[in-house]
């Protein structure tokens, strides 16, 4: 059984715009920090249409609709959240997924609460978990970023609609009443082609970018359909884009210098100790 | 039309004497009887058996006389009067029971429109839902085009109602500070009529009105799937045409828009992503109508190249017909939209101008035909 000793980093990949790149972040910091050595699992709740489980090419078994039914149905002392994930492994990383439900009425029947509390229970056994939403407020996504340490609200440089639609998600943000350190703003596709400068973007919505990620529509479309993210793969990890995916994870975990490329005893013991039973 | 018997309520002497003028002078009209005070006029104007009762109602104490004159002219139609329209004056008289509201003065084309509804509301009004499953599909574009569009083309009136409730961005395209949104329309609905309703819409040209979003996305939750519902009907009647832009993915109005709509254009953008699979996902849902091919109108947008071999391509792809594909014309489109302008307007020439010239044609054509 693995071992339930963890207090667990709960992140929320938020955006009121939509394809600003949530799961493209949420997939790539998830890896990113198992590749550091720290338990990591992504959540997908694009309930409907979501792409985590595509982006990383993977068959999963279970979804978050088995695993927050479980919750409903079972008693609590009964839910093993472990039993609901699926393993991805690449290069010698690995992280768990749960991925969103695989039929759309699934999808319709989700409790908001039951969710809560499988993210509730992830993070005894994981260092850092990661959840990816679509761009509306609905009661599960307020759910978890309720629960969440940090919300990493993502922004894009695009035409004035997109920017009034993040003005007003960062305003509803505000009147929630969560504080401003909680929330994140990362800029996405910094540099792409648009009428728009980044600066103009930092003061319609009144806020500071707290990374800024550049534009490399090539090297994301490549990723999402190769099921490897970007910061895993040898080339694609040295770009522009990879070093800044790598440096946003540097920031989350604190951590300051090069990266330690080979797994840890930590992590090993981790692993082996996932298998016991 | 029919001819109106008008009893004019107007203590303003002056104005009473410029809008019996009018009344004389517009055809259909006949002037039965004017008084310059309230009560006179509710005690003795039954007399002169009006149909059109026009009733100031600036100088009121309270618009409760407008029920009371409802009740004593039951066979009567009556639209206030005042200087200046306002959503919570309008609400109130329509609530008590009038049937618009004019402005003061009016000229014979105003009284003649304002008339207008009264009669057998077009029951002809056609339905366009577009959905998508997730945002960013362009849509917004499409409709806020190919509104314009269409009312050209067709010569009818063309209503977009802004249904993505928490987000909508209608208003933006258009460069709208509405007075009445949806939300106001919704919680109305109970007493309105499809030409009552039309005010609640804002023109943004002589044939196209938007009934715009939501201002802030809390009050979203205020709109219901059954009044959403009621509204849309009613809209039916003031229109030729209603466009209907709702929420991405399947929520409960997006679903009520849908299963009411005579047509739903289900658009996707491509963007190197998962497009496909969503669509593929979306129709297995909607092929539980029982007319889906009849019904559903598959379009992508942002299509490089924008050619009929892509259209095939998509089309072999996803196992069902691509009804339009629509060129990426990014810098054109917000630029565009970044100035509340129709992009026909600025560059009538470009290939997204024509795109949306040829997809109208066919839809106006098929409509004619069926």
């Amino acid at each position: 059984m693995a071992e339930k000793n963890r207090n667990g980093i709960v992140v929320t990949v938020f955006s009121t715009a939509s394809a600003v790149g949530k799961t493209l972040l949420a997939v790539n910091m998830t890896a990113e920090l198992a590749r550091q050595g720290y338990r990591a699992c992504v959540l997908d709740l694009d309930l409907q249409f979501g792409d985590v489980a595509n982006f990383l090419q993977l068959n999963a078994q279970y979804t978050i609709f088995e695993a927050q039914e479980a919750v409903v149905k079972r008693p609590v002392s009964e839910f093993q959240v472990m039993d609901y994930l699926t393993l991805y492994e690449f290069d010698g990383t690995e992280f768990f997924v749960l991925p969103a439900p695989q039929k759309l009425e699934e999808s319709y029947n989700i409790s908001a609460k039951a969710v809560g509390q499988v993210v509730s229970e992830l993070r005894h056994y994981f260092d850092y978990v990661i959840i990816d939403t679509t761009s509306a407020f609905n009661e599960a996504n307020l759910q978890v970023m309720d629960m969440s340490t940090i919300v990493t609200a993502v922004a894009i440089v695009d035409f004035i609609p997109t920017i009034k639609n993040m003005k007003i998600g960062y305003d509803a943000m505000k009147k929630i009443g969560y504080e401003s350190n909680k929330i994140r703003f990362i800029l996405n596709r910094s540099n792409a082609k648009t009428n728009i400068e980044v600066s103009d973007v930092e003061k319609l919505m009144d806020a500071q970018f707290y990374h800024v990620l550049p534009n490399d529509f090539k090297t994301a479309v490549e990723s999402t359909h190769s099921g490897i993210p970007i910061v895993l793969d040898r080339v694609n990890s040295q770009t522009p884009l990879g070093k800044g995916l790598r440096e946003l994870v540097d920031k989350y975990t604190n951590r300051v210098g090069p990266v330690k490329t080979t797994p840890g005893p930590q992590k090993s013991s981790w692993l082996s100790g996932l298998f016991k039973k | 039309m029919q001819e109106y018997r008008v009893m004019l309520v107007e203590s303003n002497t002056d104005l009473l004497q410029r809008m019996a003028t009018v009344i004389q002078n517009t055809v259909g009209f006949q002037l039965a009887t004017a008084y310059s005070d309230v009560r006179d006029a509710l005690n003795q104007g039954s007399i002169f058996r009006p149909t059109l009762i026009l009733l100031d109602v600036d100088q009121v104490d309270s618009y409760t006389v407008v029920e009371e004159f409802m009740e004593k002219f039951p066979d009567a139609r009556m639209l206030c009067l005042g200087a200046k329209w306002s959503l919570p004056l309008f609400r109130a008289v329509v609530k008590a029971g009038a049937g618009g509201f004019l402005v003061v003065p009016f000229t014979s084309a105003e009284l003649i429109n304002g008339v207008h509804g009264f009669e057998e509301a077009d029951k002809g009004g056609k339905v366009i839902t577009f959905f998508s499953p997730k945002g960013k599909s362009g849509k917004t574009t499409f409709i806020a085009n190919m509104a314009v569009e269409l009312a050209e083309q067709s010569g009818s009136r063309v209503g977009i109602i802004d249904a993505d409730l928490q987000f909508g961005d209608m208003a933006m395209f258009f460069n709208l500070s509405p007075q009445s949104t949806i939300v106001e329309a919704v919680r109305d609905i109970g007493f309105l009529s499809p030409t009552t309703l039309n005010s609640y819409f804002i023109p943004v040209s002589d044939k196209v009105s938007v009934l715009c979003g939501t201002r802030r996305p809390e009050y979203a939750e205020q709109v219901l799937p059954e009044d959403f519902t009621a509204l849309v009907q009613m809209a039916r009647g003031a229109f030729r045409y209603l466009l209907i832009d709702v929420p991405s993915a399947f929520t409960p109005v997006s679903i009520a828009a849908s299963e009411i709509s005579d047509k739903v254009c289900v658009m996707a953008m491509v963007s190197g992503g998962f497009e496909i699979q969503h669509m593929k996902q979306c129709l297995e849902i909607f092929k539980a109508f029982p007319d889906c091919y009849d019904r559903l109108r598959v379009c992508f947008s942002r299509v490089e190249p924008c050619t009929d071999e892509m259209r095939e391509k998509l089309e072999h792809e996803l196992g069902f017909p691509v009804f339009a594909i629509i060129p990426n014309e990014y810098l054109l489109l917000s630029t565009a939209a970044n100035n509340g302008r129709i992009v026909a307007d600025i560059r009538p020439d470009s290939a997204f101008a024509k795109s949306i010239k040829s997809i109208v044609k066919e839809i106006y054509l098929e409509d004619r035909k069926g």
